[in-house]
């Protein structure tokens, strides 16, 4: 008897619980949502693809001005050693000169 | 022959949105929402279609996606504190053509009062027609607990089908 009752409650359980219609708009509107993605997604694109060349650039434009900086401060500091070097060689110059004069002022 | 198989986008909401439409809307008992879900349903579908590979494939996707967005969305509204089962005949904005029978409208309110795991597992045995291996397939979950679910929930369901719809019956 139970198991009778069981096959017909089933049976009238799967009837109550046949698929229902979609309502009509519902693809209309799911079509709608994903047109809105794409067009955010290739937006989205875009500005990625605008921001790496911006980053690209910065960077590129970064590396070339700290390479001129360090290439001006390698030719300063060239500069100061050889000023450096001309100043030794001028003192030792002026010494000799001194030692000179005073040499020929000792034999006269 | 199914490596060929290219998805169509429109043609699988076409076939499918009927099923993932009324698992969500059994799932939540809201037809707004359950709307909502099969929209979203759908779209991460868009986003996975290059990972469905046959026909098959994307039924048993969009019923496992439609049964866990469905449960999440439950989830939800129980952490906002809404009330599970929104009555399920007011059918926010339901037309009458697409309203089930009288009787079915109360199966379906009583099937609402039935925990989520047993509602899930009568729904995809009842509605989907599959098979305990299969439900137990789509929701990630041990064989024997599905039949634990399918039993407890059709007693359940029957035990309340006694009550509340004593009238359907005699008048049956």
């Amino acid at each position: 008897m139970d198991l009778a009752r069981m096959d017909d409650f089933e049976r009238e359980l799967q009837t109550a619980l046949a698929r229902r219609p979609a309502p009509p708009d519902l693809k209309h509107k799911i079509v709608g949502r994903r047109g809105q993605q794409t067009g955010r997604s290739r937006r989205m694109i875009w500005m990625e693809r605008l921001a790496a060349s911006l980053i690209l650039a910065a960077v590129a434009g970064g590396a070339a001005f700290w390479r001129r900086q360090e290439e001006q401060r390698r030719g300063e500091e060239a500069r100061q050693q050889v000023f450096t070097a001309l100043r030794i060689a001028n003192h030792a110059l002026q010494q000799m000169n001194a030692q000179l004069a005073e040499h020929n002022r000792n034999t006269q | 022959m199914a490596g060929n198989w290219q998805p169509d986008f429109e043609q699988l909401v076409d076939e499918h949105q009927s099923m993932v439409f009324s698992l969500a809307l059994r799932m939540t008992g809201d037809y707004g929402l359950a709307e909502e879900i099969a929209q979203d349903v759908f779209l991460e579908l868009d986003r996975n279609l290059g990972k469905i590979e046959t026909p098959l494939h994307a039924l048993l996707w969009l019923r496992r996606v439609a049964m866990s967005r469905s449960a999440d969305a439950l989830r939800r509204r129980r952490v906002r504190g809404i009330d599970q089962w929104v009555e399920i005949d007011e059918t926010h904005g339901a037309r009458a053509e697409e309203r089930s029978s009288p009787l079915a409208d109360r199966v379906e309110r009583l099937l609402a009062t039935v925990p989520e795991p047993q509602r899930a597992a009568l729904i995809l045995r009842y509605q989907e027609d599959l098979t305990p291996e299969e439900i137990a397939a789509t929701l990630g979950a041990p064989l024997a607990t599905v039949k634990s679910h399918l039993q407890r929930g059709l007693k359940l369901l029957r035990a309340k089908a006694a009550i509340h719809l004593k009238e359907y019956v005699r008048g049956a």
